[in-house]
């Protein structure tokens, strides 16, 4: 049979239409898509987080997205009416400026199980907290026997050309820069202490990596040794066998306050909802507590066992008096100031 | 005759209208509303004014990071350029079979993704990388050298990945130079030397500014490797769109940025079509 020219662009044409309008096929509606973080997180979310969303939901369809919490941002707000992301995983920082933008529905607190037995510091009316970033000290324990115990170990000369840190673009390069001016004399309004102290210490750096992940590809080269570190990142690495240990140094781990988010003019709500509830239940946060994911649990139910409590804090009192919360608002207003002056200053 | 005779060696220019369309719709239309979006004074779109571009062209921090990212353009190019020619040189004066293990090997990079081109080197210029590790076998050197974040790591690891863009244009000039031309300049007593300045290398301009363009085109938009093997200080024009978009949500100014610099690759593209034209010439 021969095919004419119009019936074969007017196919094309049709086909085309299809794939670009959705609506006109009555397609099924989109998969839950769920914008964890990169790398370690996504895997444990992966492993843990979807089956347990499978089984509340009887294998709803979910997808997951990985991608940074400021891309999250940028790709919500480009998109507001139809966003491409159901639920967005914050750190504390994009997390305010995504609340402030008016990106994200309020949780619905009264439907949920497990909202009421969080700890108080994560039940967050527009978006709970499901865990706790950690950062403090990474570095090699082979290269380097004696364990660091406080943030100016960084400067000790014996580590001369092999400290490495991030620029402040990320949430732990910010926090690790007021973590330094708090110890001269600073706060979150002020960091200019941690920009002279930084001064100091460039003759010990080896490599100011672009983001945090390049860290621990650097661990795994051998091109630095010590650096400030985010607890969960290393622990990929360590089960691939590259020799790298963390440390919370004396004056207290950053703990990041981690919120997990509905979009609003989200299509799927109700399904996000599910997977928030199996993000706080018990079960998925013990689960996720254990080796090789060791995430950091809020929720109350929880008993802390294991590398968390051995290294972290023993139960849910020691974390709050352990762990540093800093408040992000205030760091928030001066953020991009201080991103353009470490652009400016900090050359190696 | 009064008949009009339809012209037969042109084309009727409403066939262009379809992809002029989709072009003016998925290209110069998004292109108008960036301009449009480099206007606003500050992210919130209050107002509108050319405050953005006099905030990037007044400060010497953002003019610097414009220079130095075409600086390494220039360098990259050229060690291309220094680099690639013998190869093509070679591909032409090689036997049939050896030339296909030159154009494997010149095409072996562009298949491979960028990324994981750009993490090999990496590898080969870390601490522990193969560079150090061989100069150490030697006895060169007693301490490992910083060769990764630094410049001259950059530009040898861009020059690699730009690589094959830079050989195949030259490949497809030297191919069409007439052999005889060169063996008439030796019958008439030019040296080896002569004969590549007064003969060769104009016949080859037009292939050199092909690839020249390609190569530095594609090193200063180079956002994967300059960032991977540059580290966090270097700053160059793609990681500070992406900075001041993405990490500070300042959407005018990244537009503003991003529209400077398209106007200063295109300045580059057209500098260089104008010595294409001038080299044809010569070469004619």
């Amino acid at each position: 049979m021969t095919i004419s020219r119009r019936q074969l662009l007017g196919t094309a044409l049709t086909l085309g239409a299809m794939h670009a309008f959705p609506g006109l096929t009555m397609a099924q509606a989109r998969p839950l898509v769920f914008a964890t973080f990169t790398g370690s997180w996504e895997e444990a979310h992966k492993d843990v987080l979807v089956p347990a969303f499978r089984k509340s939901t009887s294998n709803a369809a979910i997808v997951l997205d990985p991608m940074l919490s400021v891309d999250q941002i940028s790709k919500v707000t480009a998109a507001r009416a139809n966003p491409p992301i159901d639920v967005m995983l914050h750190d504390p920082g994009p997390a305010l400026v995504a609340i402030d933008n008016g990106l994200v529905q309020p949780y619905p607190v009264d439907k949920s199980a497990h909202y009421k037995k969080l700890l108080p510091d994560a039940q967050v009316a527009t978006g709970p907290a499901p865990f706790f970033q950690v950062v403090g000290l990474t570095y090699n324990p082979d290269k380097i026997k004696q364990a660091p115990t406080s943030w100016s170990d960084l400067w000790k000369p014996e580590y001369k050309g092999r400290v490495g840190i991030t620029n402040m673009n990320s949430t732990l390069g910010t926090g690790f820069m007021v973590e330094i001016a708090k110890l001269h004399g600073g706060s979150e309004a002020n960091i200019d202490g941690a920009f002279k102290a930084i001064e100091q210490l460039k003759p010990s750096l080896a490599a100011v990596a672009a983001n945090p992940g390049q860290l621990a590809t650097l661990f795994q080269q051998g091109q630095i040794d010590i650096s400030p570190g985010n607890f969960n990142a290393i622990q990929i690495l360590k089960a691939r066998g590259v020799p790298v240990a963390f440390v919370a140094p004396k004056e207290g781990a950053i703990a990041f306050k981690t919120t997990v988010h509905i979009v609003k003019n989200s299509p799927n709500a109700e399904l996000a909802f599910k997977l928030i509830e199996a993000a706080l239940s018990p079960e998925v946060q013990t689960t996720l507590m254990q080796p090789p994911y060791l995430i950091v649990p809020t929720h109350t139910g929880v008993i802390m066992k294991g590398e968390i409590a051995q290294v972290l804090a023993k139960d849910f009192a020691d974390l709050k008096k352990k762990f540093v919360f800093q408040d992000w608002k205030t760091i928030n207003q001066q953020r991009s100031a201080w991103i353009e002056k470490f652009n400016r200053e900090i050359k190696i | 005759m009064t008949t009009a005779i339809r012209p037969v060696t042109t084309y009727d220019t409403r066939l262009a209208w379809p992809l002029g369309l989709a072009f003016l719709a998925f290209f110069v239309a998004p292109l108008v509303m960036l301009f449009v979006l480099s206007l606003q004074a500050d992210p919130k779109g209050t107002s509108y004014g050319l405050m953005q571009y006099t905030q990037f062209l007044g400060d010497l921090f953002s003019l610097g990071v414009l220079a130095s990212t075409l600086w390494l353009g220039v360098k990259v190019t050229a060690l291309c350029l220094l680099l690639g020619y013998p190869l093509a040189w070679l591909y032409l004066k090689s036997p049939p079979w050896f030339r296909t293990a030159i154009i494997l090997v010149v095409l072996l990079p562009l298949l491979t993704s960028v990324v994981v081109r750009t993490f090999s080197w990496i590898v080969i210029l870390g601490r522990q990388g193969i560079i150090n590790e061989v100069l150490r076998a030697i006895g060169l050197i007693d301490a490992p050298l910083r060769l990764l974040y630094t410049d001259a790591g950059l530009v040898v690891a861009l020059a690699q990945v730009q690589m094959p863009l830079m050989v195949l244009p030259l490949i497809n000039a030297l191919m069409r130079i007439d052999p005889n031309l060169a063996e008439a300049a030796a019958a008439l007593g030019a040296g080896h030397w002569r004969t590549f300045r007064k003969v060769m290398l104009p016949l080859a301009l037009p292939g050199i500014i092909a690839g020249c363009l390609l190569t530095y085109a594609a090193a200063i938009t180079a956002f994967i490797t300059q960032t991977l093997v540059g580290g966090g200080t270097m700053l160059f024009m793609p990681m500070y769109i992406y900075q001041q978009a993405s990490t500070l949500q300042n959407w005018p100014f990244a537009a503003a940025i991003s529209i400077i610099f398209l106007l200063t690759v295109l300045a580059v593209v057209s500098l260089f079509s104008a010595l294409g034209r001038l080299s044809r010439g010569h070469a004619a």
